[in-house]
This record gives C-alpha cells, sequence and structure tokens, in this order.
C-alpha cells in the first residue's frame, strides 16, 4: 500500500516538474528578452535596473520565475540525490534540507526585489 | 548492457556509474545523463546568479564593477557554457515531457538528435549575439 502512495506521489512530483518545466521556459524566455536582449550591451547599468524593477508586471513576472524556478531545482536536485539510493530517514533530511535551501533562495530573492522595487 | 559486474558496487558509485559510464548505452540514457548534468550546472548557477544580483545592494560602483567584470573573456565563456546548458536542458526537458506523457514515444531517439541539433544551432545563434551584438 506504501509503495501505491510512493508511486502516486512520484507520479504527481514528475507532472509537477514537467509542468513548471514549460512554464520556465516561457518566463525564462520572458526574462533573457527584457533583461539582456532589449537592454543595450545585453546588461543594464544599476539605474536601468530599478527602472525596470519599477514596472509592476515586470516585477510580478520576476517574482513568479524566482519561485518556479527553485522549485524545479529543488525537485530536480532532489530526484538526483535520491537515485543515489537513500533510505527512507535520509530522504527525510534531504527532504528538510533541501526545504531549507528553497526557503533561503527564496526569502533573498523577494529580499532582494523588495531592496530594489523601494530605491526605484 | 556491458556485462560490467556492478551488482556488487555500493549503490552511490552504481548510480554514478549508470550515468557517466557511455559504454552500451542508448542515446534515451545518454540524453538523460546530460539533462541530469545541465540541470546540476544550472542549480549550482541560480545561487551565482543571487550572488550576483546581491551585488546591486552594494550601489551603483559595485554594480558598475561587476558589469566590466561581465564584459571579460573569462565571463563570456561561463555565459557562453551556461547558454549551452539552459538551451539543451530545456529542449530535452520538452522531449523527455513529451515521452513521459507517451507521446512520440517511438521517435524518442530521433527527438534526442533534433534536441542535439536544434541545441547546437540556438547555442552558436546566442554566441554570436554575445560576441557580436552586444
Amino acid at each position: 500500500m506504501q509503495k501505491l502512495v510512493d508511486q502516486e506521489r512520484a507520479g504527481g512530483t514528475w507532472l509537477w516538474q514537467a509542468l513548471s518545466g514549460v512554464g520556465l521556459l516561457i518566463l525564462l524566455g520572458l526574462h533573457m528578452i527584457a533583461q539582456h536582449f532589449i537592454a543595450q550591451e545585453g546588461l543594464r547599468s544599476f539605474q536601468d535596473v530599478l527602472a525596470y524593477i519599477r514596472n509592476p508586471i515586470i516585477l510580478v513576472l520576476e517574482l513568479i520565475f524566482l519561485l518556479v524556478v527553485t522549485y524545479h531545482a529543488l525537485v530536480g536536485a532532489r530526484a538526483v540525490i535520491t537515485d543515489l539510493g537513500l533510505t527512507r530517514q535520509q530522504g527525510d533530511t534531504v527532504n528538510r534540507i533541501l526545504t531549507a535551501v528553497g526557503v533561503i533562495m527564496v526569502v533573498w530573492g523577494f529580499y532582494l526585489t523588495w531592496f530594489l522595487a523601494t530605491r526605484a | 548492457m556491458t556485462g560490467i559486474p556492478i551488482q556488487h558496487e555500493p549503490l552511490g558509485r552504481r548510480a554514478l556509474r549508470a550515468w557517466f559510464d557511455p559504454r552500451g548505452r542508448g542515446v534515451g540514457l545518454i540524453g538523460f545523463a546530460f539533462n541530469r548534468i545541465s540541470g546540476l550546472a544550472l542549480f549550482v548557477y541560480l545561487f551565482l546568479h543571487l550572488m550576483v544580483l546581491s551585488t546591486l545592494t552594494m550601489g551603483t560602483g559595485a554594480w558598475e564593477s561587476f558589469l566590466q567584470l561581465a564584459r571579460s573573456p573569462f565571463f563570456i565563456v561561463l555565459d557562453a557554457s551556461l547558454m549551452a546548458a539552459v538551451i539543451y536542458h530545456g529542449l530535452n526537458g520538452v522531449r523527455a515531457t513529451l515521452v513521459g506523457l507517451g507521446l512520440l514515444t517511438s521517435k524518442h531517439k530521433a527527438m534526442f538528435w533534433v534536441v542535439i541539433v536544434a541545441s547546437a544551432l540556438l547555442w552558436a545563434y546566442a554566441v554570436y549575439l554575445m560576441l557580436f551584438v552586444f
């Protein structure tokens, strides 16, 4: 029974990983166009970064991008680690560590965005 | 298969061999290994990207210093490697998703080569933009 539950959970995780991957293709494409292709010489100056983040649509898109890329990266890293053959206890430890890493990355990214947005 | 006696190895080492030993492997497994290697590289890059963006909190001077560094040949090589990982991981991810959903499963080998060729072309275009346009 536990095996069936695990399989169902793994299938759901795979589907979310695939969906977040498709979402990332769109979000990363928008990010690359807005941040590098439109920007002169491919990189924005300090003032240009502030002007960029002032746009509320861009701000929301960048925050969604941060959440989706963090989720996708952590689930991918978890798949790589668990394939090395972990016990359930080790797997739980890995889950806790990766969750903490994810929270740190999201908080860090949100703080950075807030810092720039409040100076724009 | 290669007939290599791997079943008595520790699981971690066996998993690494499963990734990196190309002997007797089909393109599907090679594509899977490349996907994971590029994924791990992008995971590391995500941290580096946040670290680099954190220099924005130090003001204009720190950001301008980074921009100068970003235009150095070393950084351009890093950027080109990053582009290769992003493009391959994205396109192969689409292939893996299609196959995982049961679509075009009989064409998965051909799709792998489409991914390789499309990745090479897109990467060449990206490098051209980095070197000659920006």
